[in-house]
């Protein structure tokens, strides 16, 4: 994995943690792991009508979310379990080759993303990373967020994307660094950075792709009532 | 068609009627009336079978031309050898029409000189006026039958054209599920497979691979997916390639971890392949220099005006004397090879090395009339 480093300070009580898979042998393999590092894994589910009926009661810290799920898929679980409980942090655990379901979660709010053959070590040092508020990224996902942001800057957007939901140079350079698969760690010290601002920057471009996603949301629902959707391309494909 | 067609008989039926009825020129009126009469009883009659698609048979379509022919021909008869105009007047373009619609514009052109052959031989002297009708008759059975066979051809072809989207679209969904069920299980063999050690580890390697292959696949039909529309309204065979596909697959072959954008990168096909060849010989000198599973990062990056594809290793970066020495040496040594590709394609080629490995920076820039034309399009 790109982003190495050890857990901020181990928590005194578990992690508590769901699995939303619909392979039943995904799903017993994610959680063995899980329990066997001392996490605690309150609920599991197989479908988005499952994740979300049991999110609220199971309160999990992290959902570990499988994105080709029966209905609601993935990013529909995401965006609705963090408007239940936005201090929850939702992982991407995915077999998905659709590359375009992974940034829609992105938008949709998830802070980490682990394709499935990663190694059940890097699988729970992601969960415990995401728990702790950091953003785990994959150099496979900052490629995609580098990318959605130089198309939102290129493709003429009517307005013009606000510099608050820009990327400033140093977010750019430090996305392209993890893209180009170097650690925080050597991130860092490349820039004479700490590794905690390295981190920040990271998480920055992720709540600044979040934000666009939810103006252009509002953006759309706006023009929908007021002249009848004339500006569907700004939605993209939600 | 026939409809519009149907519509178009009241009117010309009405016409000749009105005509007919002012003019009241007949020199054998009863005979005159009852020709008027007919033509009433058939436009009925062939507004009532022409309804229905599977009573427009041949045998209607020759009756409906043969007694527009002979109203015609009954003219002289009835109004004297100098008349001029005949009975039917513009009523026989509903059998000339009903020709061009049925039978294209071979059947429109037959019809067209039928009628006028006749209306030329009805009279006895053929004035100026006379000879532009029956052109006008022949041109416009002729150019009618073109337009409606060019009509009912494109509405079957976008017919058949809807029915291949549909069946591709199911396609692509069906693959989609299978995909990733295959996906699901290659990725729990790589796991369960690093664990047991030995064997284990072999099929797990091997279950690597697969899973690579697959994605990248996945990829390339995504992109083809994207391309077609563009392809599609221009039928030009596809002179650009999707670069971001392209780079997921020679990725997946050579086990470097790869950074694409969502969407397609177009370029022109044999600057992708440049581009391919170039980060290819990147990957080799990984391989050589580092070490054959020494990992290697590639990135692409769409800036809009110019493609910035990134390839790096954590490698002991590149000897300056080493570089030095291929080129005194006159070698074309490989980095020399891929600035050289870059460089044929107008680009260029940056390399950045040191003790924390090495990146190359391969950079090149997109037309800019491709760069409005892709803006166009979007």
């Amino acid at each position: 994995m790109a982003a190495s480093s050890p857990p901020a300070g181990t928590t005194p009580t578990p992690i508590r943690v769901m699995v939303v898979d619909d392979h039943p042998m995904w799903r017993d393999a994610v959680e063995r792991d899980l329990v066997a590092a001392g996490l605690e894994v309150v609920a599991t589910a197989a479908t988005g009508a499952e994740a979300v009926a049991r999110f609220p009661a199971a309160r999990p810290q992290v959902v570990v979310l499988d994105l080709q799920i029966p209905a609601p898929n993935g990013v529909e679980v995401t965006r609705s379990v963090l408007s239940h409980d936005p201090s929850a942090r939702v992982l991407i655990l995915s077999a998905s080759g659709e590359q375009e379901d992974v940034l829609e979660a992105v938008k949709a709010g998830a802070t980490g993303y682990l394709v499935k053959s990663a190694s059940s070590k890097d699988l729970i040092e992601a969960v415990r990373r995401v728990a702790n508020g950091d953003s785990v990224f994959t150099p496979g996902l900052a490629g995609l967020v580098l990318g959605e942001f130089r198309r939102m800057d290129q493709a003429g957007a009517e307005p013009e994307t606000p510099p608050g939901e820009r990327l400033t140079e140093r977010e750019t350079e430090i996305l392209k660094m993890v893209a180009k698969g170097l650690s925080y760690r050597q991130i860092a010290e490349r820039l004479v950075l700490s590794h905690r601002t390295v981190q920040n920057h990271v998480q920055n471009t992720l709540r600044k792709l979040q934000l666009h996603n939810r103006v252009q949301l509002t953006r759309y629902a706006i023009a929908q009532g007021l002249d009848d959707g004339e500006e569907d391309e700004e939605l993209g494909n939600q | 068609m026939f409809r519009a067609l149907a519509w178009l008989r009241i009117a010309l039926l009405a016409n000749a009627v009105g005509l007919n009825v002012y003019r009241d020129n007949f020199d054998h009126p009863a005979a005159g009336w009852v020709s008027v009469g007919v033509m009433v009883v058939w436009t009925g009659v062939a507004l009532v079978r022409y309804r229905r698609p599977e009573h427009r048979t041949q045998a209607l379509l020759i009756a409906d031309l043969g007694v527009a022919a002979a109203m015609m021909a009954v003219t002289p008869l009835i109004k004297g050898s100098w008349f001029s105009a005949t009975i039917p007047g513009f009523w026989v373009a509903g059998a000339l029409f009903a020709w061009g619609i049925r039978y294209g514009w071979r059947g429109g052109l037959f019809a067209g000189v039928v009628l006028a052959g006749i209306d030329l031989i009805a009279r006895e002297h053929i004035e100026q006026k006379d000879y532009s009708l029956v052109f006008l008759m022949v041109l416009g059975g002729a150019t009618v039958g073109y337009l409606c066979g060019s009509l009912q051809e494109m509405a079957a072809e976008r017919d058949r054209a809807q029915r291949r989207a549909a069946a591709e679209a199911e396609r692509t969904r069906l693959g989609r599920a299978v995909h990733d069920g295959v996906l699901q299980v290659l990725a729990l063999v790589q796991r369960r497979g690093a664990e047991l050690g030995g064997t284990g580890a072999e099929l797990s390697r091997l279950a690597a691979e697969q899973e690579e292959a697959l994605r990248a696949l996945i990829r390339v039909q995504s992109a083809v997916d994207t391309e077609w529309p563009t392809n599609a309204a221009t039928a030009d065979p596809p002179t650009e390639t999707d670069l971001a596909s392209a780079l997921g697959a020679l990725a997946a072959r050579r086990h470097a971890e790869v950074a694409l954008p969502g969407s397609p990168v177009l370029l022109p096909t044999e600057a992708v392949g440049e581009l391919l060849g170039a980060v290819g010989a990147c990957l080799d000198n990984v391989a050589r220099h580092v070490g054959e599973d020494a990992p290697a990062w590639i990135l692409l990056e769409d800036l809009g005006d110019r493609v910035v594809v990134s390839v790096r290793d954590e490698g002991p970066g590149i000897p300056e004397e080493r570089l030095a020495a291929a080129e005194a040496d006159g070698r074309w040594g490989v980095s020399e090879s891929i600035r050289g590709r870059l460089r044929d394609l107008g680009g260029q080629a940056r390399l950045e090395t040191g003790p924390h490995g090495t990146e190359w920076e391969l950079e090149l820039r997109r037309d800019p009339a491709a760069t409005d034309d892709r803006e166009a399009r979007r």
